[in-house]
């Protein structure tokens, strides 16, 4: 393992930065839209760490939620099928419900919870929603967190 | 027909290339010494030391960050930073420049990350020391203190950690400071050191460069001041949430 640690000391300091390269607004200048969009790799120390490769990370970490959210949702279906079959139905039928319900509730096309961004979308408006500011944009709210150095927003 | 202007400037470029080939020549033509070479070691071990034994200081640098776009073309960001550091459990870090503007606080109980611009922040509470800090951060958070190799007390070892080659290079001169210039090898990644001379070994500028990606890029960090008795107020470790301040959370990793 020689050499990890000095790697990792040497990655990290470029992380900062390089964190900050995915933290480029829709708006921003051509020569950082064109960092964004390219599968840039950034040159700092060790491992080939790409843009490209940050905006990867977090469509693992927002597919990580879903499935998440869908173990939890069918352990949950198990659970109330052993129980009893009418209850499992009946479940199941509330569970569809509020599915609908939910879906009713966010528009079409809108990006599936826990997605993160590094920009939040035009047209977006700060709302207090049970104690906690958001972004609504078009219906769809946004929770500012970081990740990393990076400042992100998250789907709710 | 080219300008005059233009021609000059081929020329002037011409023999800028003429000497840097040169210079690559001289130095490519020589035999690299072969291991660490014993002065370089020590060099680079007494400037750790020297700093691992400054109580508090505070350093302004000047960090460059090449990225190589898929067409081979380099781009360079620039931004500046200053640490301020209290040891054993103190930290500030600011960063201001290309697409950042950063303020990092430690106060050895809890870390905060603070957004000026976007008036946002986010604290948790951290381990009581540096070190044990700076670990958490990184492996916890994602979240790295810029300079922070430099910061550790056990530098040299983490500096030298892999390392199979190193030689002083000679003498150099680094904003207006004469030092020692070191180069060592790992693997993967090539380092240079610039440590002042003199009793107060400070390290002045480090280049690595990542050989084993297409054009080698670069990350260097040239120190512009180093401040060994700086003064430190009552806020420069602990934030204060300025009015309008919004809290929010970090992302587990």
């Amino acid at each position: 393992m020689t050499g990890t640690r000095t790697l990792k000391a040497f990655v990290a300091a470029a992380a900062l930065s390089l964190l900050h390269l995915a933290d480029v607004a829709t708006d921003a200048p051509l020569g950082l839209k064109l960092i964004r969009e390219a599968h840039a790799i950034v040159g700092a120390p060790a491992t080939p760490v790409s843009v490209a490769g940050v905006a990867r990370r977090t469509t693992v970490r927002a597919a990580a939620a879903t499935s998440a959210t869908a173990q939890q949702q069918a352990a949950t279906a198990q659970q109330q099928a052993a129980t009893a079959q009418q209850q499992a139905a009946t479940a199941q039928q509330q569970a569809a419900t509020a599915q609908q319900q939910a879906a009713a509730a966010r528009p079409a096309g809108a990006p599936p919870v826990g997605t993160v961004v590094n920009a939040l979308p035009s047209g977006c408006r700060p709302e207090i929603k049970g104690g906690v500011e958001l972004q609504n944009c078009g219906g769809v709210y946004y929770r500012p967190a970081f990740q990393g150095n990076n400042l992100v927003y998250v789907v709710q | 027909m080219q300008s005059p202007c233009s021609t000059r400037l081929t020329v002037t470029l011409a023999r800028c290339c003429a000497i840097a080939a040169m210079a690559g020549f001289a130095l490519g033509a020589q035999a690299q010494p072969a291991g660490i070479a014993p002065e370089a070691q020590r060099l680079l071990k007494a400037s750790t030391d020297f700093l691992a034994k400054q109580q508090q200081f505070s350093a302004d640098t000047r960090i460059t960050l090449e990225v190589v776009l898929k067409s081979g073309q380099k781009i360079e960001f620039n931004h500046t930073a200053r640490q301020s550091v209290q040891r054993p459990n103190k930290l500030r870090a600011e960063r201001t420049g290309d697409l950042v503007s950063q303020v990092f606080y430690y106060d050895g109980k809890s870390l905060t990350l603070f957004n000026p611009q976007d008036k946002v922040y986010a604290r948790l509470a951290a381990p009581d020391t540096l070190e044990a800090m700076f670990e958490f951060a990184r492996t916890k958070l994602d979240i790295v203190a810029p300079a922070s190799d430099l910061i550790y007390k056990n530098a040299y070892e983490i500096l030298m950690d892999g390392v199979t080659d190193g030689f002083v290079v000679g003498k150099a001169v680094i904003e207006g400071v004469r030092c020692d210039h070191l180069a060592f090898r790992a693997p993967h990644v090539d380092l240079q050191i610039w440590v002042q001379e003199g009793a107060q070994p400070l390290p002045r500028r480090f280049v690595i460069t990542t050989r084993d990606l297409d054009n080698a890029p670069q990350f260097a960090v040239t120190v512009t001041k180093w401040n060994l008795k700086p003064t430190f107020g009552a806020q420069t470790f602990s934030f204060t949430p300025p009015a309008g301040a919004k809290k929010v959370d970090f992302l587990p990793r």
